[in-house]
């Protein structure tokens, strides 16, 4: 029986090229490559409340060019529990079953010649995880790249498939966060204090004004006296004039004696 | 006698000089307020939104200039008749328009100090493209923030952040991963469109405006609320000598 155990002396010759074809039987590669977020140039929406950029996963699959890679898509405590053999666009790791009860979905396939080697300078090679928000509710579309649900945190990894068999994989990234946002009411919006100018102004103005209603009511009570300007009282404009005539005769007289 | 002759011209000079620069100064207050109130950087519906009396300072300072003018000829009048009780009223009447000066200058230097970066962002998170709302003044507000953001190259308040961390009337309509902050943030061709989507909604330097608003925005409220405040003391300043020589100018008249 093939299935039966070798329990024969022979067995311990069998034993170790088993152990040996199990491996190759696998034969997942393990790349020593880990996702990462775009680290330039500095992009505004790195992370946004559902999406984040991820950068693209260039010269790394070099030896792969018949397969089709994947982007796996995992909450946090997932990363452990994901099989390698789960189908993409299976309702197993369907988008739109996602997180609950989907803990890891598939999505952005592309071949390697998306991702041609070596990267042309200047060019921003991203991928958005995310952007595709037509399809997030269409479950004939199990490989949607739709928002993220929530927060996270979440993790990401690549994986090269040859048909339906898994060929390599990158390493997991690190954890992914996305921003939460807060409500506006939290805003505070109570006084910042008053700026010196203010105080300046409202201190010099009341005093002034302080100053001239004493003025006033001083001018009032004192209305029918002279008392405090006896010495340099002002004559009025009609007696200026008449001086001014006498004047006039004081010149003249000395002119006449000449 | 001819001594005090000359400090009577000269008291009279002085003052007839101080109200003259007391009407012109009236004059030229009553045109910055006019330009004020004018709203010239389309700003006026933000600051409604804020319940702010910024304009309130500024239509004081109007009817105050004309009065100035006014009470001005009248003080030159009653100096060079010296006449008491037309010189009573002019100071009279002069302290009323005073206090009311004052208190433009107050309103106008304490709201300025209450237009802080927090309180427009939470009017913009609030009501910037507020569907729910059927009110007019959103629509305004909508309006304004848009032709902002298009004139000044900028986006929200501090940055096209503010629209990441936190929650707005704008999310509630348009999605996060479809318009992370407006179009009107993205840099926009001849046409309106903008010149790359993707770039814009990555963020790509270059795509769309980074930096914000609000220095837009400060920058012609400090002019106004500070042109407001600071001339206005600056003319009472002045009046205050100008009354008090009056004072003694009155107190020393023979009737």
């Amino acid at each position: 029986h093939p299935h039966s155990r070798p329990r024969h002396p022979g067995a311990r010759t069998m034993l170790p090229l088993l152990l040996l074809l199990l491996p190759a039987a696998h034969g997942v590669a393990q790349l020593g490559y880990r996702p990462t977020l775009t680290p330039s140039p500095p992009l505004e929406g790195l992370t946004t409340a559902s999406t984040f950029v991820l950068e693209q996963p260039r010269c790394v699959f070099q030896d792969y060019g018949n397969a089709v890679i994947w982007l796996v898509v995992a909450l946090d405590q997932a990363t452990s529990t994901f099989n390698n053999t789960a189908g993409p666009g299976t309702p197993e790791t369907a988008f739109q079953s996602f997180p609950d009860p989907v803990r890891a979905y598939m999505t952005l396939n592309a071949t390697l010649g998306s991702y041609p080697c070596p990267k042309p300078a200047g060019d921003i090679t991203v991928l958005r995880v995310g952007s595709e928000t037509s399809c997030a509710q269409d479950v004939t579309r199990p490989t949607c790249n739709g928002p993220l649900p929530g927060p996270g945190p979440y993790r990401v990894k690549f994986l090269a498939l040859e048909g339906s068999n898994p060929v390599a994989e990158t390493a997991w990234s690190a954890q992914i966060m996305l921003r939460t946002a807060k409500s506006p009411n939290s805003i505070s919006t109570t006084g910042s204090g008053h700026s010196a100018g203010m105080i300046a102004i409202t201190t010099i103005l009341s005093i002034l004004f302080a100053i001239l209603l004493a003025g006033l009511v001083a001018m009032l009570v004192f209305w029918d006296s002279d008392s405090c300007s006896g010495s340099s009282t002002f004559s009025k404009p009609e007696s200026v004039t008449v001086r001014r005539y006498n004047t006039h005769h004081v010149y003249d007289q000395p002119a006449a004696r000449l | 006698m001819a001594k005090s002759d000359d400090c009577a011209h000269i008291l009279q000079g002085l003052l007839v000089f101080g109200n003259v620069v007391i009407g012109m100064c009236g004059i030229a207050l009553t045109a910055e307020c006019i330009y004020f109130v004018s709203n010239p950087h389309g700003l006026y519906p933000l600051l409604k939104a804020t319940e702010n009396d910024i304009y309130a300072a500024a239509w004081i300072g109007i009817f105050v200039g004309l009065a100035l003018f006014a009470l001005s000829i009248l003080g030159i009048i009653g100096v060079l008749k010296a006449s008491r009780t037309l010189l009573l009223v002019y100071i009279i009447l002069m302290l009323i328009t005073f206090a009311f000066e004052m208190a433009s200058c107050i309103t106008a230097a304490t709201h300025r100090d209450s237009l802080t970066p927090e309180r427009f962002l939470k009017q913009m998170l609030e009501r910037y493209q507020n569907s729910e709302s059927a009110s007019n003044s959103d629509n305004e507000v909508t309006k304004t923030w848009d032709k902002l953001m298009l004139q000044n190259h900028c986006c929200g308040v501090l940055g096209p952040s503010d629209w990441q961390e936190y929650t707005s009337a704008f999310r509630l309509t348009h999605s996060d991963a479809d318009y992370p902050w407006p179009r009107t943030c993205c840099v926009l061709d001849a046409q309106g469109l903008p010149v790359n989507l993707d770039g814009c909604k990555l963020g790509v330097p270059g795509y769309y405006n980074s930096n914000g608003c609000y220095d837009a925005i400060s920058g012609p409220v400090n002019t106004h609320a500070w042109g407001v405040a600071w001339f206005g003391f600056a003319i009472l300043c002045w009046t205050f000598c100008v009354l008090v020589g009056t004072m003694f100018y009155w107190s020393g008249i023979e009737y």
